[in-house]
């Protein structure tokens, strides 16, 4: 109580002058991400725990809703079309990954070499197709693949010289409809990744290469043991985010087969059966449990290319 | 001075310039906002297409119905037919932005009859057209596919008998009379004339979707579901008309007179038809209005047949596609909106118009004996394709409409391609209990989906 008496009162009022300034500074933090945080809970958690919640009902749009327990997920494991979709959704995805990273490397370490001319070029070139979106690259190519009249029909019946005919349906035919899907994804997405790896090569330390080829190392050594060791948490971005985006897929089969799943629903992915279910057939709780399993499936997946490719030990 | 008393300023206000910045861009977005409102709705009724030809027309005729009722306005919007369904449901769902008017194609008019009859997001129209006794001046069969429990929701735009289109000068170059073709089986016989595999076909019909097929299936008497909304996918008629169709498009078959194209619409059939790639095509009369569009250089060279009959003195012709109007609950003048529904559909006045702009009959009997549908069509080898059509209006199949059509007819499809595939390596050999086993078991699928849904 003395000290307070004997408090001069100008140096009072100054620390109380403080305090009322750094109060609001407390605040700043919370006021500046308050925007995202609102937002986040509108448009991101409320969603998310809604469609949990709806998952457990049968629906007719959001009028009319009947609990039914786990039962939406229980007819999943039975669904015949559910399975079609993610056969088709497996077999994409896994050809995204043997098939499309490894021509993207293969693109990326031919032009991370000295002597290739106008390499620019050719990385923009190989670049570009990513630049013009899924809806546009499917429009394209429906045209392209058109039996009789499509270019790419007319050009691999004048290489085979006839054999294959020039009226294939290679969006009809469900035999041939998943190929057609990759190939186009290919042409898409081939440069895209080959951007990601061209950069982590050209992030190589240059004294590694140096001291291996003292030791002695030819070209196949120096790539197992020095550019893929070295490249391998992008490498790990790679296959993780092209996994995860081939198990989203929906647009591309979408348009390429014109509105729909393609014959014998040999392009139905799981994203494109949810969009049916929920948008067309009106199950938005269905949808809500194809959309849960789609979640925790791509969860479990990315939790094992983790550690298989063992990026958190890199990281550690 | 001034800048230094800004700088001043930016530095001591709370939080830091960051903070100052969005609170300047808040207010000036805001008054921006505030001095440029959106335009008020100045319609009074707003009528969404999903068909390019309704909408050429109905620019047409629009000022006419403006001119009868004084004040009005009608914002007509060409809305695309893959996004009117999803866009007209999501609006019922939020209530938002719904149209007071409303077209919808018969394939997708199933799902909007789902739930509770309070629940459909379309005004019952029942009371209105019995009381205009439009039940007896139309095709009645062609209210069905948008009844629910006997509550009519649509008005239904068009009857859309099918036709066949015909090469004329391939067919007098090779000597075929098409009077000669009177059933499947002269089809057959002349098909297998003209057919040389991957290079020329009778027919267009598709081996991978059900269009075709479709129209074979109601030409018998047919359909994906019944009256009463059954599934009748897997029923005998149903197993006959795969059995005939199947040999018709499967490669190698003796019997093979039709082949396909990616797509049935556009220039990839217009190209198909000038190679002579097709000789026929399989045509109601909305498609005939397409051709006249986009197969200028055919102009002429085309004309119509009637369907080859299942049996002799059978139905010649079947149906393909259809739309129905509809008003939807959230219109706020449903007694204009049904004048200007009446206006489009019925009115003598904006009828002739209608036809020579989409050659659609439409299924207001009365307006048949109108001059325009009895012209001579250059076009058409100066046959009178409208008076052909109405001829076989009345022969026209029922077909009926469920929220699981969309779900009957891709299993349909799914079983039409393993047909074929089974008759292109076994033939004839157990083909017709593999026909029913497959259908059965497509059509139990669809059973099963339906079953778990109590809507």
């Amino acid at each position: 109580m003395k000290s307070v008496a004997t408090t001069p009162v100008s140096v009072t009022s100054s620390r109380a002058s403080a305090s009322l300034r750094n109060r609001p500074q407390r605040w700043a933090p919370y006021l500046f991400l308050s925007p995202y945080v609102l937002l986040f809970l509108i448009f991101g958690l409320y969603p998310i725990v809604k469609s949990l919640i709806l998952s457990l009902y049968v629906t007719n749009g959001p009028k009319d809703a009947l609990f039914v327990g786990l039962a939406n997920y229980a007819f999943l494991l039975h669904d015949h079309d559910f399975g079609t979709a993610v056969w088709n959704t497996i077999v994409y995805a896994f050809w995204s990954v043997f098939l499309q990273l490894p021509l993207s490397m293969g693109l990326a370490l031919l032009l991370n070499t000295k002597w290739v001319r106008g390499r620019e070029f050719f990385r923009l070139a190989f670049f570009s197709p990513n630049l013009l979106g899924q809806v546009f690259v499917g429009v394209l190519f429906t045209i392209l693949y058109q039996p009789q009249f499509g270019l790419f029909n007319r050009f691999i019946s004048w290489v085979s010289g006839g054999l294959i005919p020039v009226d294939t349906k290679w969006l009809q035919d469900p035999a041939l409809v998943m190929p057609a899907i990759i190939i186009t994804s290919l042409w898409m997405y081939v440069g895209f990744n080959m951007v990601y790896f061209l950069a982590a090569l050209q992030a190589v330390d240059q004294d590694l290469y140096e001291a291996a080829l003292v030791d002695g190392a030819n070209s196949v050594q120096q790539f197992f043991a020095v550019t893929l060791p070295s490249i391998k948490p992008v490498a790990t971005f790679v296959l993780v985010t092209a996994t995860l985006g081939s198990l989203q897929l929906f647009e591309l089969p979408y348009i390429l087969l014109g509105n729909g799943s393609g014959p014998k629903n040999a392009g139905l992915t799981i994203v494109m059966y949810l969009y049916n279910n929920g948008f067309q057939t009106g199950d938005l709780g269905y949808a809500s449990a194809i959309g849960w399993t789609l979640a925790f499936g791509m969860l479990i997946i990315s939790l094992i290319q983790v550690r298989l490719t063992g990026a958190t030990k890199a990281n550690a | 001075m001034p800048r230094r008393s800004l700088s001043t300023l930016i530095s001591s206000f709370p939080f830091g310039p960051a903070a100052l910045a969005m609170l300047v861009l808040t207010i000036l977005s805001g008054l921006v906002l505030a001095f440029n409102p959106p335009p008020k709705k100045s319609a009074t009724l707003t009528y969404w297409t999903f068909a390019k030809p309704h909408y050429d027309s109905y620019v047409k005729i629009l000022p006419e119905f403006e001119r009868e009722h004084p004040g009005v306005k009608v914002d007509l919007q060409l809305v695309t037919n893959t996004g009117l369904p999803q866009r007209l449901q999501a609006a019922f769902q939020a209530d938002l932005d719904v149209p007071d008017l409303c077209e919808i194609e018969i394939s997708s008019a199933g799902t909007f009859f789902r739930g509770p009859l309070e629940h459909v997001g379309f005004a019952d129209l029942t009371d209105r057209i019995h009381k205009d006794g439009l039940l007896d001046k139309m095709v009645a069969a062609r209210f069905a596919p948008y009844t629910k429990k006997g509550h009519i929701f649509g008005l239904p735009h068009d009857v859309h008998p099918v036709m066949l289109t015909y090469n004329r000068e391939l067919f007098e170059k090779e000597g075929i009379d098409p009077n000669s073709i009177q059933t499947w089986d002269d089809f057959i016989r002349v098909g297998k004339k003209i057919t040389i595999p991957h290079k020329r076909y009778m027919a267009e019909m598709v081996s991978t979707g059900t269009d075709e097929y479709e129209i074979c299936l109601f030409q018998r008497g047919g359909a994906f579901f019944d009256a009463n909304g059954n599934l009748t996918m897997d029923n005998d008629i149903a197993v006959k008309t795969m059995e005939f169709y199947v040999p018709l498009v499967a490669e190698g078959s003796k019997n093979q007179v039709a082949g396909s194209l990616s797509s049935s619409f556009g220039s990839v059939i217009v190209q198909g038809l000038q190679d002579q790639y097709f000789a026929c095509l399989f045509t109601p009369d909305w498609r005939t209005g397409g051709l006249q569009q986009d197969a200028g250089a055919m102009a002429g060279k085309l004309a119509v047949m009637p369907l080859p009959a299942v049996e002799p003195g059978g139905r010649r012709t079947s149906t393909w596609g259809g739309t129905m109007l509809g008003i939807t609950r959230h219109c706020q003048n449903q007694d204009l909106a049904w004048e200007l529904a009446k206006f489009l559909y019925l009115d003598e006045k904006a009828l002739p118009d209608r036809f020579r702009t989409t050659n659609i009959i439409p299924p207001v009997k009365h307006s048949w004996q109108l001059p325009v549908f009895h012209e001579e069509r250059p076009f058409w080898s100066n046959q009178r394709i409208g008076e052909q059509f109405i001829a076989l209006a009345d022969q026209v199949p029922g077909q009926y409409s469920s929220p699981y059509i969309d779900t009957a007819k891709g299993k349909s499809t799914e079983a039409l391609i393993s047909c074929v595939k089974y008759y292109e390596h076994h033939g004839d050999d157990g083909f017709d209990a593999f026909v029913r086993s497959e259908l059965k078991a497509r059509a139990d699928e669809v059973r099963r989906q339906i079953a778990r849904n109590p809507y």
